[in-house]
């Protein structure tokens, strides 16, 4: 299956959803119009939120807590590790003089931000990431802006939007389609 | 922004609520995605999208006409719909929904379908919202930053990485084999 044909069946999926669902807001132009005319009885977000911290237990703490967790079993499980041998050492470089802060994301990491280091201080910030063979889908992000296209990459593509930078890792394009 | 809808806005702002509910019929399902999208759950996206329309009336003054409209909207939506969400952990947490229909009467592609929309129900939260304001709505990314208030890098590596994971999960399904490139 070619990513675009995923993407239209997301695309088709997230329709679905929503459609099935939209039944549900028939007479919803009234309700609204009936609620604002309502208003002298609705509370004001301040008497909300006073009402919300003048609680006694300070559920909205354990609500943070419980999203940490989950985020963290999120990103746990979005790691995944590959039995495949002959990991190479796979430099990744960039320059970015005056840059604060730049990592590169990519399928290899699930797309989370992996940092790249500039220790003699001269705009050429750098990671070696151990890749096992295969090809690599990955943008750099400095200071927080995407940058898609690595000059030393083999091919650049153009999903959501954006250039992302194509890398092959071991011989004959890693004999691998995705 | 189209002249129409600037005289419903000005008449809205003149306290014309027919003009409001005109307003609201134009916009209620795509408020609705985006509801949806943040508390997987037909009937809380149903009660924030409302509160989100009175939300947006009351607010309607602090509107920057220069501004595109819907993106406005949609980000008191969102804001709405997270506050919700947030009342809902203090509450409970509903089950996620389920994809309606018998997968055996099912041709392949419905399958697919709803397997996608499985694994897209199951997408971690704040992966989900940005997955339907671009597949559904086709917001450019930079206004799916603005909407749900997230650096435009942070949207570009949720999208990436929501895509690999509902890609993963088809795989394991097998409705997929894992050469998609």
């Amino acid at each position: 299956m070619r990513w675009d044909e995923l993407e239209e069946l997301l695309r088709a999926a997230v329709r679905k959803e929503v459609e099935e669902g939209a039944g549900r807001l028939s007479g919803l132009e009234e309700r609204v119009i009936r609620e604002i005319l309502r208003w002298p009885a609705r509370k004001s977000w301040w008497t909300r939120a006073r009402e919300f911290f003048a609680q006694p237990t300070p559920r909205w703490a354990l609500a943070g807590v419980l999203a940490a967790l989950l985020l963290g079993f999120a990103l746990g499980r979005l790691t995944v590790s590959s039995p495949i041998p002959q990991w190479s050492s796979n430099l990744f470089v960039i320059a970015a003089p005056g840059a604060r802060s730049v990592s590169v994301v990519g399928d290899f990491s699930a797309w989370q931000p992996i940092p790249l280091s500039d220790p003699d201080k001269d705009g050429i910030w750098m990671a070696s990431i151990p890749l096992p063979p295969g090809r690599y889908e990955y943008a750099f992000l400095v200071d927080g802006k995407w940058v898609g296209q690595d000059p030393l990459a083999e091919e650049y593509l153009r999903t959501f939007g954006e250039y992302v930078s194509v890398r092959y890792v071991g011989g004959e394009r890693a004999g691998l389609s995705s | 922004m189209p002249a129409e809808e600037l005289e419903l806005i000005h008449r809205s702002l003149n306290g014309d609520l027919e003009a409001w509910g005109e307003i609201v019929a134009r916009y209620k399902q795509a408020v609705f995605a985006v509801t949806l999208s943040i508390l997987r759950n037909y009937a809380d996206a149903e009660d924030a999208t409302q509160d989100a329309f009175i939300r947006a009336y009351e607010n309607l003054r602090k509107y920057d006409l220069s501004r595109k409209f819907s993106t406005w909207l949609f980000t008191v939506a969102a804001n709405v719909a997270k506050n919700a969400l947030r009342k809902r952990r203090r509450e409970r947490e509903p089950p996620l929904p389920e994809p309606e229909g018998d997968p055996a009467e099912e041709v392949h592609q419905d399958i697919q379908l709803s397997a996608v929309r499985q694994a897209v129900a199951e997408l971690p939260e704040g992966y989900r919202a940005p997955v339907i304001l671009y597949y559904w709505h086709g917001l450019p990314l930079e206004e799916i930053a603005q909407v749900l208030g997230l650096p435009l890098g942070t949207v570009k590596t949720r999208l990436f990485r929501a895509r690999s994971m509902i890609k993963m999960r088809l795989v394991e399904q097998g409705v997929i084999h894992d050469a998609v490139g």
